[in-house]
């Protein structure tokens, strides 16, 4: 049995597991990646605050591409996933493995809706004329919140492949729960991510009266 | 369960029976010979492998500076084009700092760490085999466009219609090691299959991929070690009675965790450039090459210590082994090397002093990269005071490691004169610049891993190098290198640019330049001769004891070769050193009561690591193979992404599984109780 093999090793020094604690040092690596990212979008809407150019030629302002209601929803839908997965990594605690499968699906479910609202996102974003090619603005937005869709992706992924395999049997005890809890830490993460990118890619637009960049619409048209 | 590991401890792996995965798969435990290295996850066998890969790519990274040295040894030389010429600086520079000199640190990493703290592996035996497999799926990458430019060259291309379309034939990467944008981006308007006209040819695609794969083995192993230093100290070993080559590979660690970020970002940017018209770059769509710059540079000034770092703790060991004194300082030291790697990262503009960043930002860079003299100086004074008053032995380790701190202070000094910006204006892009960073991780960096071969290779083999050829080999390298880069000052100051494959007569740099070559033949052959000495020492060296050098940390208490298992009983610390202390002292070492008859827990072989590894390696050849248009390259891509994946999910499914191996006995002393307060 393999949880025999597993709790035979010594205690660690600091008495967290290993596992939880690689989690958080890929974390902490991930957060650099992201704020490098971030750093680069910021930066070019600084430079060019005027917004993109479609194929037309027209220029075109960010607040009339986004579809600020939208983005809101999928936001409250990924932060509700996140309750989901700190019941299932509870109900993973407490040994109830029902309802461990219950809230994990309703984790991949909400995740789907979030990566649906991203691909409906980019295809209306792509018939507006926002191209990774046309514009600096459109290859930092598709690059940015498509490696966090591609985050959350593997995320669903993972949870999916947990999900099966707690079927076996094989995903019990402190090890099972510990596996749960660190797929959690990473979901938990990339949603944590997606509140920063949302904030500083999407809300800030709307900030005072023409956006943040002061180069926007009037707010009251 | 499929597998169980509830069978009685057995003296050696072959006693059991093929055990089963939890799939079911026979797992490749029992195997011998080249079976036992391509699965191992023993993180003694992988610190082998990694310095054996590491002392290869050295070879072939040191094949390119001879060529780069004998072009140009005469003015107007023609012994390599200007295209080759670029191709074999880039190599060179790539090879050398991600082939070589991080790779031999991992392998001392590997080796020692979990000897040093007292572990019996690290915490992640299969990611660590992983670590190993994508270094070389990285390295492969990068060297396979060697393979390339040799067909271009040869003309085995010449009937592909993809290659008639090919506009740059640099089939090896060609734009200096950092790649500068947007040389290595795209100008103009995207076409219709998503590409912008680029300046050079796929060679940047190769680096841009293969930089890829190497960052991911690096950030694995790098997780994989901090979690074990912190995680899987022996009772009583505190942090602050680590040996200071595990402290150093904590902070370098740490350092590689959260400065590749910067330029894993930076090459998806450059990949999507390239590939898909993105305008990161792109200077005629608006993008910003100076971005480039920043962002490898954020990674690219940390990674300068992630190189230097191993190589100050390899030395820290050395030199009180030597001096039969315990390391002057030892917190000052453990402190400074975390000062060096916290101010690592604040700095890196000053290689942008000649951008045009404006004043307060340069005054402020200039003062930042003074200020990390500072820690370096104080361990330098360390160094030394550990010397003073010492019995010194001038044995071939010891030898080495004077000779790092002689030239790594020459590298220092100058590399204060470059913190200054007005002085660093006339020094940018000369070979200035080539003798001050070959002064630190030459005659720094590769002098220090040197020292710590001939200093731990009787612990990895139980067998003793060859003494005198030891010393010729280290006077050759000394005295070539000294010949062959510190004409370079001269030739720098005298303005000498990087980077050019060839000058004109009556400049006055022909004399230095043609003594820089012959130094760089005696480096050549130096490196070479003690290099051979090691593999000639790894076979056939004579036998040695286990603590040959009167060693002072855990590692020298275990035999040697160190069993599998490493110590037959968990060792119980009590002071720093204690080895030492246990040698000639009050007994400082005690020992747990496992092991023994009831056996200990080993972990299973796996294939997954090396599948997984081949994966990259599809991904990695495949990239490249679209930049270039061979037609369903696409397919070689996803074929390797599905391989990935896969090895991923049966090395997840597999389990760890494992089985008991019985320790002996009886040399263990019995269990005495020691201090193990205060972790």
């Amino acid at each position: 049995m393999s949880q025999v093999a597993e709790s035979s090793h010594a205690p660690t020094s600091t008495g967290i597991d290993h596992k939880k604690l690689i989690m958080w040092l890929f974390l902490a690596s991930d957060c650099m990646f992201f704020g490098t990212l971030i750093s680069t979008h910021l930066l070019y809407r600084k430079l060019y605050p005027t917004g993109f150019t479609d194929a037309e030629g027209h220029q075109r302002f960010i607040q009339n591409l986004f579809n600020i209601e939208l983005t809101s929803f999928s936001t409250f839908i990924l932060l509700m996933s996140s309750f989901l997965m700190a019941l299932a990594v509870s109900a993973m605690h407490k040994g109830q493995i029902k309802s461990f499968r219950r809230n994990v699906l309703g984790v991949i479910f909400f995740g789907l809706i979030f990566l649906g609202c991203q691909v409906y996102e980019f295809t209306h974003f792509l018939h507006q004329g926002l191209t990774i090619q046309n514009s600096v603005f459109g290859s930092t937005f598709y690059v940015l919140t498509g490696t966090h869709g591609t985050h959350v992706a593997i995320g669903i992924l993972w949870l999916i492949l947990l999900y099966f395999y707690s079927f076996t049997g094989k995903l019990v005890g402190h090890m099972g729960a510990l596996d749960v809890e660190v797929a959690g830490l990473y979901w938990h993460f990339v949603d944590i991510v997606w509140i920063i990118i949302f904030t500083a890619v999407y809300l800030v637009e709307y900030l005072g009266p023409t956006g943040f960049w002061g180069t926007g619409l009037p707010l009251t048209k | 369960m499929s597998h169980d590991t509830h069978h009685a401890p057995v003296a050696s792996k072959l006693e059991l029976a093929p055990e089963r995965s939890d799939l079911g798969l026979i797992r490749p435990d029992r195997s011998t010979g080249w079976a036992d290295w391509l699965t191992t996850v023993d993180h003694k066998k992988i610190g082998i492998m990694y310095g054996a890969f590491a002392m290869l790519f050295f070879l072939v990274g040191g094949v390119e500076a001879l060529a780069i040295r004998t072009q140009l040894a005469r003015p107007d030389n023609d012994f390599v084009t200007a295209r080759m010429y670029n191709q074999l600086f880039t190599m060179h520079g790539t090879t050398m700092i991600f082939l070589g000199v991080m790779p031999l640190s991992a392998a001392f990493f590997n080796f020692l760490v979990p000897l040093q703290i007292g572990a019996r592996d690290v915490a992640f035996p299969r990611l660590n085999a992983f670590s190993l497999w994508t270094f070389v799926a990285g390295a492969l990458v990068l060297n396979s466009s060697w393979l390339f430019e040799f067909g271009h060259l040869s003309g085995w291309f010449n009937n592909f219609d993809w290659y008639k379309s090919l506009v740059y034939t640099d089939f090896a990467p060609a734009n200096g090691w950092f790649s500068y944008a947007p040389l290595s981006g795209t100008f103009g308007q995207a076409n219709a299959a998503l590409q912008a006209p680029r300046f050079t040819g796929v060679g940047t695609d190769f680096w841009i991929i293969g930089l890829q794969i190497l960052g991911v083995a690096s950030l694995a192993a790098s997780f994989n070690f901090i979690c074990t230093i912190i995680n899987m100290r022996a009772k009583g070993m505190t942090m602050m009675r680590l040996p200071v080559f595990t402290w150093m590979t904590l902070v370098t660690s740490i350092l590689i965790i959260l400065a590749f970020p910067a330029i894993t970002v930076a090459l998806i940017e450059l990949m999507f450039d390239r590939q898909f018209g993105a305008n990161f770059f792109n200077p005629s769509a608006g993008g910003q090459p100076i971005l480039w710059q920043h962002l490898f540079w954020i990674f690219g000034h940390p990674e300068v210590y992630i190189l230097v770092l191993p190589a100050m703790g390899i030395v820290s060991e050395v030199l009180p082994t030597f001096s039969g004194k315990s390391l002057f300082g030892y917190p000052i030291i453990v402190f400074s090397g975390a000062v060096i790697g916290f101010l690592g990262f604040a700095v890196w503009s000053h290689h942008m002093f000649t951008t045009g960043l404006g004043a307060v930002p340069t005054a402020a860079f200039a003062l930042l990269t003074m200020a990390i003299a500072v820690p370096t100086g104080v361990k330098i004074f360390n160094w030394l005071g550990t010397l003073w008053g010492g019995r010194i032995r001038f044995t071939p380790p010891m030898v080495l490691s004077l000779g790092f701190i002689w030239m790594f202070m020459c590298g220092g000094f100058s590399g204060v004169m470059h913190s200054a910006a007005p002085a660093d204006a006339q020094q940018q892009d000369s070979y200035f610049v080539i003798a001050h960073f070959h002064y630190v991780l030459l005659g720094g960096v590769l002098l220090g891993l040197m020292s710590g071969l001939y200093f731990w290779f009787p612990k990895i083999f139980g067998r003793m190098p060859n003494a005198p050829i030891a010393y010729i080999a280290s006077g050759l390298v000394i005295l070539g290198f000294n010949l062959a880069f510190g004409p370079m000052h001269y030739l720098g100051l005298a303005g000498q640019p990087r980077r050019t494959h060839t000058y004109h007569e009556g400049n006055g740099w022909e004399t230095w330049n043609y003594v820089a070559t012959i130094g760089a033949f005696i480096l050549g052959i130096g490196i070479f001769l003690a290099f051979a000495n090691l593999v000639w020492t790894a076979f056939k060296g004579k036998k040695c004891s286990p603590d040959p050098w009167d060693g002072r940390t855990l590692e020298w208490s275990l035999p040697s070769p160190v069993p599998e298992y490493n110590f037959a009983r968990s060792p119980i610390i009590a002071t720093r050193d204690a080895y030492n202390e246990d040698k000639y002292g009050e007994k400082k070492i005690g020992y747990e009561n496992d092991g023994g008859e009831a056996g200990i827990h080993m972990p299973s072989q796996s294939w997954m690591p090396l599948v997984a590894g081949f994966g990259f390696l599809m991904i990695g050849i495949g990239m490249p193979l679209i930049a270039m248009g061979v037609p369903h390259a696409g397919w070689v891509v996803i074929s390797g992404l599905s391989v990935m994946f896969l090895g991923i999910l049966l090395w997840a499914l597999e389990g760890p599984g494992g089985y008991m191996l019985k320790t002996p006995t009886s040399s263990s002393p019995a269990p005495v109780t020691a201090n193990t307060s205060s972790y």
